[in-house]
């Protein structure tokens, strides 16, 4: 077959059977055993070395993770204020794939209008395909990505994180991304403070600022740990059902705002 | 002898079998222990993948491209933002063009590395092979996640570019890769290559006729081991694949072991490749992504024309295609994949025949498949 070899083809060899008389197999083992020696030796440290130990002794080492590197979604407060600077803009509702953001706009306790601030901001989870789409189409670098990944839970239920669950200070996200938070920092506070200027009151703040946490109630969630505002007890079923209810209950005020005339 | 006539016996393999690589099932009818009839039977992992496109804007089918073939995200994101591009009339700057390449022939060495791995896995030999593929599949899964912030859901690919350029700490970790690649190239030959246990295995076995094969439609390394020189690459350049030089590896046999064997010539091939394009990177003009589309709004608000366009990759499994008709709308009107990994599985019976039951699962693994690709 290999008679009308053309330029830029090459046939690949398939050796000369005459001459395996068990030498492929030693040569093979020979590989094995190399490996097995450099397994006792140390640590294999840059890329281009392809013997010695790879293993990373997981949890008790830990590689770090690159910059860029994405998990789930958080939602930023700046430090000084505690303002929150989602002004709830719907883009991340509205690109998220598969549909796992749900959001109410704030409105002004006194006059009733809206204001550019979240009132409920709930991020499903257990359906969250850490694509980043939410993250690149912010306009008010408010909602960000996170390194966080042991986010293993014993029920489904904590998965469903509310504005506190998914609150993270702006000092957490410059920590975690450098180099992004230095490039999106200045834009990102401008915009805050345009944002606060129409806000009155703890509209708009992140609520372990707004009202001062319960003794009981972790001040700043750790990455990954259950939002503080979920009821622990309750059986699954009715705690199912109760997200179920928040959800449609969240989709109804927001299609009662469009037909208002969407003021935003 | 007709007092030894045998039975033929039905043997379900699968759908849940770890050899089937997913959710897959084949319906063997068995003489004693050679395959009389197989019967490929996929569809389980079935999940709207091109429904969910036509209702959602072209950026967002970005992200599920990744979960096509899970293995080689960055060759799914290639083939889908081409399509795109060529739907909508959008330039790749070069540098972009460079960048893509560089991650789809990475794709190629993890998916070849690892698939001859799952393959000798499949005869038997549990594991050892595998991870020589596997340590390097992390090295380069750690690229792509400094590039693209997930090792293997990548979303890396924009309309009009990347999402965006390599990070300083890319092209170092890069360069000490490719020092090291020849070596593992090397190794991982001395291991497998003339072992006489994979030969005796692989050699003669699940044997693919070249005009079989075309017949069958079948593309990638499938297709070259049964000695058919075709490569998208080649046949319809795509981005810079045009000014590279490479060889297509081709088997004159058919069989399993050709298959394995054209893997390991195009691993080289694809180092060639890479050291190619790390030479002109540097030089390579544009961005990482066309300056009309930099911003992410203008890839959310895309509308291409009213029109089809259909485009094809190299994907390391094949010829990996993404139709998409326009009707003028943010959604595509129809969107369908040609997915490598479901035709080349269509010959599976025509190579079994013959076969012991225990060549089934060789013969599969040869074929590279992964049920995400398969079933959509």
């Amino acid at each position: 077959m290999s008679s009308e070899q053309q330029p830029g083809v090459i046939v690949v060899d398939r050796g000369h059977p005459a001459t395996r008389d068990g030498r492929g197999l030693a040569r093979g083992i020979g590989v094995v055993l190399r490996h097995l020696r450099d397994a006792f030796g140390p640590r294999l440290e840059r890329p281009e070395q392809t013997s010695g130990v790879f293993t990373v002794q997981y949890p008790e080492e830990r590689t770090p993770l690159p910059e860029a590197s994405r998990n789930l979604p958080i939602l930023l407060f700046d430090d000084d204020s505690g303002h929150e600077l989602c002004t709830s803009c719907y883009q991340c509702e509205r690109i998220c794939p598969p549909q796992v953001i749900h959001i109410t706009q704030a409105r002004d306790p006194a006059s009733g209008k809206a204001v550019p601030a979240i009132d409920e901001f709930i991020l499903e989870y257990d359906a969250c395909m850490s694509c980043g789409l939410c993250a690149e189409v912010c306009p008010f670098d408010a909602i960000k990505m996170d390194h966080a990944f042991e986010l293993s839970t014993a029920t489904r239920d904590p998965l469903t994180v509310d504005r506190a669950g998914l609150a993270r200070p702006v000092s957490y996200y410059a920590q975690l991304a450098p180099q992004a938070w230095a490039e999106a920092r200045d834009g990102a506070m401008k915009k805050l403070q345009g944002s606060r200027r129409r806000r009155t009151g703890t509209v708009g703040m992140t609520p372990a600022r707004a009202a001062p946490p319960a003794a009981d109630e972790p001040a700043a969630p750790t990455a990954g740990a259950a939002p503080a505002s979920q009821p622990a007890s309750g059986e699954p079923a009715a705690a199912s059902d109760a997200k179920a209810a928040r959800l449609a209950a969240i989709r109804a005020r927001n299609a009662a705002r469009q037909r208002e005339g969407g003021d935003s | 002898m007709s007092a030894h006539e045998s039975q033929l016996l039905q043997v379900n393999i699968g759908p849940q079998h770890p050899s089937t690589h997913g959710v897959f099932r084949m319906e063997v009818t068995l003489d004693g222990e050679t395959v009389v009839a197989l019967r490929p039977v996929f569809g389980y992992l079935h999940r709207n993948h091109e429904q969910l496109a036509e209702a959602s804007s072209y950026i967002q089918t970005m992200p599920y491209t990744d979960r096509l073939d899970y293995f080689n995200s960055m060759t799914s994101n290639y083939g889908y933002a081409l399509a795109v591009e060529r739907l909508a009339g959008i330039e790749v700057p070069q540098r972009a063009s460079y960048i893509r390449a560089l991650m789809s022939e990475l794709t190629r060495i993890l998916n070849h590395a690892t698939a001859i791995g799952f393959m000798i896995n499949d005869m038997g030999a549990w594991h050892t092979a595998l991870q020589f593929g596997m340590r390097e599949r992390e090295k380069i899964l750690d690229l792509f996640e400094m590039a693209s912030g997930a090792r293997m859901m990548c979303n890396y690919f924009r309309f009009g570019g990347v999402v965006r350029d390599l990070p300083p700490e890319f092209l170092p970790y890069f360069d000490q890769l490719m020092r090291g690649l020849p070596a593992f190239f090397d190794e991982f030959e001395q291991l497998l290559r003339d072992n006489e246990i994979i030969v005796a295995r692989s050699s003669g076995i699940g044997i693919l006729p070249r005009d079989v094969a075309a017949s069958y439609s079948v593309t990638g390394p499938v297709l070259r081991g049964s000695g058919v020189p075709y490569d998208i690459r080649r046949a319809e350049p795509y981005g810079i694949y045009g000014e590279l030089a490479f060889d297509i590896p081709v088997g004159s046999v058919g069989d399993v072991y050709d298959r394995t064997l054209v893997r390991f010539a195009e691993m080289r091939q694809s180092y060639r490749i890479l050291q190619q394009i790390r030479e002109r990177l540097p030089d390579a003009g544009g961005g990482h992504i066309n300056p009309a589309l930099a911003n992410f709004g203008k890839q959310k608000a895309l509308r291409p024309p009213a029109g089809e366009a259909y485009a094809r990759v190299e994907s390391p499994k094949g010829e990996l295609g993404f139709y998409l008709v326009s009707d003028g709308s943010a959604q595509p009107y129809r969107y369908k994949v040609r997915a490598p990994s479901f035709i080349n599985l269509t010959p599976l019976g025509a190579m079994c025949r013959g076969h012991l039951l225990a060549d089934v699962v060789v013969i599969l693994g040869s074929i590279d498949i992964v049920m995400g690709e398969v079933d959509r």
